[in-house]
């Protein structure tokens, strides 16, 4: 298929697009901010037949509080995430790794629809999408489903969502009172570069001191899709995270992972970077509830 | 005399149509009537050609022509040096980079077509990838005299005894990366087979002269029926200095019937077939007295040229040459070899070998000093060699050596006077910082063996302005504000008087090539020739005009002044007024300038063009921060103290020691080109890491003016030493702040991490024997 040769659409509305994903007899893939898209079009990775671009979908893009959750439209750029007040209050850790996605420039265009559509076990915001327990919306002609996201990937670029779905909706739960997140990227540089190792973490602090009442982990780019550490989360209230609880939190996280070694890094060297990226994120955390 | 433009910020003249984007790549010109080429490589990275056949790729609609060896009217070889690289291979493919046929077609996405639709049988063979086992018996033999392209020994004194005498003897082996050009342009441009039966190239290079007698050879053609144009944008740094694409245009130009025809590589087809920096193994072996005094250094450097020459011979003479820093050592044994593989193709990229020796002797430098326990500024200042010393190759230093005053700037400059106080700063509890510092040197213009020299021409314009022509090409750089400083300030007029044009052949001299540090000191040189000349003309004519002698007219201000006896001005004329009377009287308004570069009489013996009659001399202080944690290293400060002789433009210095030094981390944090067993394993700028802005430290730039006799207005060259020690002073700061030398670059976190690592073991071990 030569590039010149594929179609593309521009839906109006949500109904049109779940139309044509129904109806359409070949290959089709939507396309959001592109960003992941036009890359593997141009390396001959995806080459479907029609592009439904869906960036014009004014209605999918939105931050919201719900009873369920805070709604998140897929729509919704990486910077739109930055500047949200709402997140930045309640979801702490999905800011901080949306501002670690690529830069400016992407960070404009790219989507969190798109960074999941594209389930790479790399992805940056996943991982904190992961320890706000995200629930992904699917939607087709025919329904709604609810997927909890630790169910939504099956493997790197794949993920359970039909051919005739779409993400229609992310919800994630808002961060409680006196829970702190953050997340921590190690790429080969400080911009445009994909995570060699990156984990999110939220703890949730039981008052004064470095006591931790419990907490989540989530890991990436050292398995075939983003895993939780659940070792190292229930060793989080065993003991005070100060210095040396943490080293020996951190000090585990290597038998939570099983990397692989490629051009970016040897799997020696994400193994070893797990505990030091969960160690630096903890510290930096209790460095963060000790100055508030 | 106070100058008016030399040494003034003067603003790049062609700045604002850069950043509006007024001014276009080549590459995005369009033509109504154009077809598109493409190239096809081997899949192979040695392999034989058994039999070809494009019967099927000529039949796909749209094809326009589809061409292979047997379409080279003239020699099938280009090459600067020798021309061992077959412009289409016949029988034999030596790397992935080769090209094995040309397509033209209708659309970009036909030409791809078609290229899949060209059988070719191959017969693989074993490749040769490891440049140490390329010089062994047993290794295949990629070209006919076999795998050793090039081999220098300089000799000097007895190191062998030295060895015996010293006090302290460091060896050690250092790697360095394939950095790759990276340009924002990849190579790309235009060939038009005019209407009269010549031949237009349009295409970014670094030489248009040369590339014009190379696409002669290979078309058998009169090097006169062909112009190239390679001017002004798109930045080459070395990877543009041999051709690129220009005989590929040339041939499919003769084959589409009067359409122009362009060839653009996509960033994954120059990173396969694009020129690479050589890498290196160096292995070196220093020793010093107890006072820190250089005895001896041994020197065995191997470079990796790939499967053919370019520039790779000079690059490894060049090595050799600066193999032991800008020092006195009485003692030296320095042996060179560049190697062919399977392994890409390397050549010229700014520095030119230096970088990868640098590394080892200012490594040596700052070891020498930590176990001796003295300054690293002051064992440097020590052994440097000043203007009139003899220097390690043991010749005698002519041109103007600034190291001492670099050196001594450094020492006073404030990273360094309060570098305990900016390292104990350090942003999180488990970063540490280091600072350190390292200095090097980078002939200017080219060896003894290729002749060098340089030619600008000066026409008078309607309306009293000048056309500084100057065969040196603008690829970015910023050498043709230089030009009109230069012109301006000799002409006494403005510089926006001054229309500069470059790269060229059919409106410049041939002046030489823009590489090897040499077009503000060579180009400059050839304005200021021919800017007397010009003066001339003028007076001349003026004392023709007013009936007097041509001793009682002077240019000032902008004007040609008459003066009477008594030497009071009279009366004056424009310069468009001359311009008018010539015109008029049918005369000649142009001049020329043409020099011949001061080069050494004398070659050092076995060594392939040394030594250089200039250098530009430099020294870095660089502070980085590693994060213990992951080992990464953040480069936070940099001052760049550069001996560029006179500075004419110190913004466009600063535009050169600001790139430069981003490079040069580039090259010790991020950069390598990987290829395993023949074949690249970096693809483009996904897995290629350059260092963009956020990885940018703040850099200061503080020149010492060492003024060269011979430069135009006492300048010489600094477009390559810029990025050269900072690469040995930012690994020195790493080791200063965590203890690690690492000397297999570029020293990316998994390295340092690994070194942390390996140091943390050995000290658990030590303390559990200490137990026991
Ligand atoms: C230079 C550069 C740097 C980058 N840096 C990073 C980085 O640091 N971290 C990181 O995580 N990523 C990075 N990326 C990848 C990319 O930008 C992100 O994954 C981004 O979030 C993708 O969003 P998009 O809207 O552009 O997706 P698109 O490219 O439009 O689509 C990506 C995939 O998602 C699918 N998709 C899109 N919307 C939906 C939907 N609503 N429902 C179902 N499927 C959908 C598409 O069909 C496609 O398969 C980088 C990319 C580039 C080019």
């Amino acid at each position: 298929m030569m590039v010149s040769e594929i179609d593309m659409i521009s839906p109006e509305t949500m109904e049109e697009c779940l139309q044509i994903l129904n109806e359409y007899e070949q290959e089709v893939r939507l396309l959001a901010g592109g960003t992941d898209a036009v890359v593997r079009m141009k390396e001959g990775h995806w080459r479907p037949k029609l592009w439904l671009n869906i960036k014009g979908l004014r209605d999918l893009r939105f931050i919201c509080e719900e009873k369920d959750g805070i709604h998140i439209g897929p729509l919704t750029t990486h910077t739109d995430m930055v500047q949200s007040s709402l997140l930045q209050e309640k979801a702490d850790v999905l800011v901080h790794a949306a501002k670690e996605v690529g830069a400016t420039q992407i960070r404009n265009m790219g989507t969190i629809g798109g960074n999941l559509g594209t389930a790479s076990p790399a992805g940056d915001t996943i991982p904190a999408l992961f320890v706000l327990d995200a629930v992904i919306e699917l939607s087709s002609v025919n329904g709604i489903r609810r997927i909890p996201i630790e169910e939504f990937f099956v493997g790197p670029g794949k993920t359970v969502q039909h051919k005739s779905e779409m993400i229609t909706n992310i919800i994630i739960r808002p961060q409680e009172e006196n829970e702190i997140g953050i997340f921590e990227k190690l790429g080969p540089r400080k911009a445009q570069a994909i995570s060699i190792v990156n984990v999110a973490i939220s703890l949730k602090m039981s008052g004064d001191g470095w006591q931790c009442a419990g907490g989540k982990i989530a890991f990436g780019s050292v398995a075939p899709t983003v895993i939780r550490a659940r070792k190292c989360e229930v060793l989080l209230t065993l003991q005070e995270l100060n210095e040396e609880g943490i080293s020996n939190i951190a000090s585990l996280a290597w038998k939570e992972v099983a990397p692989i070694s490629d051009v970016r890094a040897s799997a020696a060297y994400r193994r070893d970077m797990s505990t030091a990226l969960l160690e630096r994120g903890l510290l930096r955390l209790m460095k963060r509830w000790e100055d508030r | 005399m106070t100058s008016k433009w030399i040494g003034k910020r003067v603003p790049r003249l062609d700045g604002p149509e850069r950043v509006t984007g007024e001014l276009k790549y080549m590459t995005d010109y369009h033509y109504n009537n154009m077809v598109w080429g493409r190239v096809l490589r081997p899949p192979y990275p040695y392999a034989k050609i058994k039999s070809m056949d494009t019967t099927r790729a000529k039949n796909l609609p749209g094809v326009i022509a589809v061409l292979t060896h047997e379409d080279i009217p003239g020699f099938n070889g280009f090459g600067i040096v020798v021309p061992d690289q077959p412009v289409l291979c016949e029988d034999v493919v030596r790397t992935t980079a080769d090209a094995v046929a040309l397509v033209a077609a209708e659309t970009e996405e036909i030409a791809e077509e078609a290229l899949a639709l060209i059988d070719v049988d191959y017969e693989r063979l074993d490749a040769v990838t490891d440049a140490e086992f390329a010089i062994t018996e047993q290794a295949p033999k990629l070209h006919a005299d076999g795998n050793i392209h090039s081999h220098v020994v300089i000799k000097n004194g007895e190191v062998e005894k030295a060895f015996q005498e010293a006090d302290i003897i460091l060896e050690n082996t250092f790697h360095s990366p394939r950095q790759m050009h990276a340009f924002i342009e990849t190579e790309g441009g235009w060939g038009i087979l005019e209407k009269d039966g010549t031949l237009t190239i349009q295409c970014p290079g670094q030489y248009a002269y040369r590339d014009r007698l190379q696409i002669a050879r290979a078309l058998a053609w009169n090097p006169a029926r062909i112009r190239v144009i390679s001017s002004p944008v798109g930045g080459a740094f070395g990877g543009k200095d041999e051709i690129t694409v220009q005989i590929y245009l040339a041939l499919l130009a003769l084959h589409t019937g009067g359409r122009p025809v362009k060839i653009h590589y996509k960033r994954e087809e120059s990173v396969i077939a694009g020129m690479k920096r050589h890498p290196f193994k160096v292995k070196m072996k220093t020793a010093a007295k107890k006072d820190g005094t250089l005895l001896a250094n041994q020197v065995l450097a191997i470079a990796d040229t790939g499967a053919y020459a370019s520039l790779g011979g000079a690059v490894i003479s060049l090595a050799i040459e600066h193999s032991c820093g800008p020092y006195k050592i009485p003692n030296v044994d320095l042996e060179g070899y560049c190697v062919y593989t399977n392994n890409g193709i390397a050549g010229a990229f700014r520095g030119f070998g230096v970088n990868q020796v640098c590394m080892g002797i200012e490594t040596h430098m700052d070891m020498i000093a930590a176990e001796l326990g003295i300054d690293p500024i002051e064992i440097r200042k020590k052994n440097v060699y000043h203007q009139g010393d003899v220097s390690s190759l043991g010749h005698v230093v002519k041109g103007s050596v600034g190291t001492w005053k670099t050196l001594e700037a450094a020492e006073k400059c404030d990273l360094w006077i309060n570098r305990e106080k900016y390292k104990a700063e350090i942003s999180e509890p488990w970063k540490k910082r280091g600072v350190s510092i390292a200095t090097s040197f980078h002939g200017v213009g080219m060896g003894i063996g290729l002749p060098d020299y340089g030619a600008a021409s000066i026409q008078l314009l309607p309306g009293g302005r000048f056309e500084v022509g100057v065969g040196c090409e603008e690829i970015g750089g910023g050498n043709g504000t230089v030009y009109a400083q230069v012109a301006a300030e000799i002409l006494q007029c403005d510089v926006t008087d001054i229309v500069v044009v470059q790269g060229d052949t059919s409106r410049t001299l041939d002046g030489g090539t823009v590489t090897a540090s040499r077009s503000t000191y060579t180009g400059g040189r050839a304005v200021a020739t021919a800017a007397p000349n010009m003066l001339n003309l003028l007076t001349k004519a003026a004392g023709e005009i007013f009936g007097v002698s041509e001793e009682q007219v002077r240019v000032a201000d902008k004007k040609v002044v008459v003066y009477d006896a008594d030497g009071k001005a009279d009366s004056s004329l424009s310069f468009a007024e001359i311009y008018d009377y010539l015109y008029e009287n049918r005369r000649d308004t142009r001049v020329e300038g043409h020099f011949m570069l001061p080069k050494e009489k004398k070659e050092i013996k076995g060594s392939g063009g040394a030594p250089h009659r200039l250098y530009g001399y430099l020294t870095h202080v660089v502070m980085v921060e590693v994060d213990t944690l992951t080992g990464e290293t953040e480069v936070l400060r940099v001052v760049s103290i550069p001996d560029a002789g006179k500075v004419i433009n110190p913004q466009g210095l600063e535009g050169q020691a600001e790139g430069g030094a981003v490079m040069g981390i580039g090259y010790a944090l991020y950069e390598d080109t990987i290829i395993e067993n023949g074949y690249h394993k970096t693809t483009n700028f996904s897995n290629y890491i350059l260092p963009t802005v956020k990885d940018s430290p703040q850099i200061e730039t503080f020149p010492v003016e060492e003024l060269e006799e011979t430069g135009p207005f006492g300048a010489k060259g600094i477009g390559e030493v810029v990025m050269i020690p900072i690469i040995a002073a930012t690994i020195s700061a790493i080791h200063d702040a965590v203890g690690v030398r690492i000397k297999h670059l570029p020293a990316t976190p998994e390295r340092v991490y690994a070194a942390l690592k390996a140091r943390k073991d050995q000290t658990n071990q030590s303390n559990e024997e200490n137990v026991m």
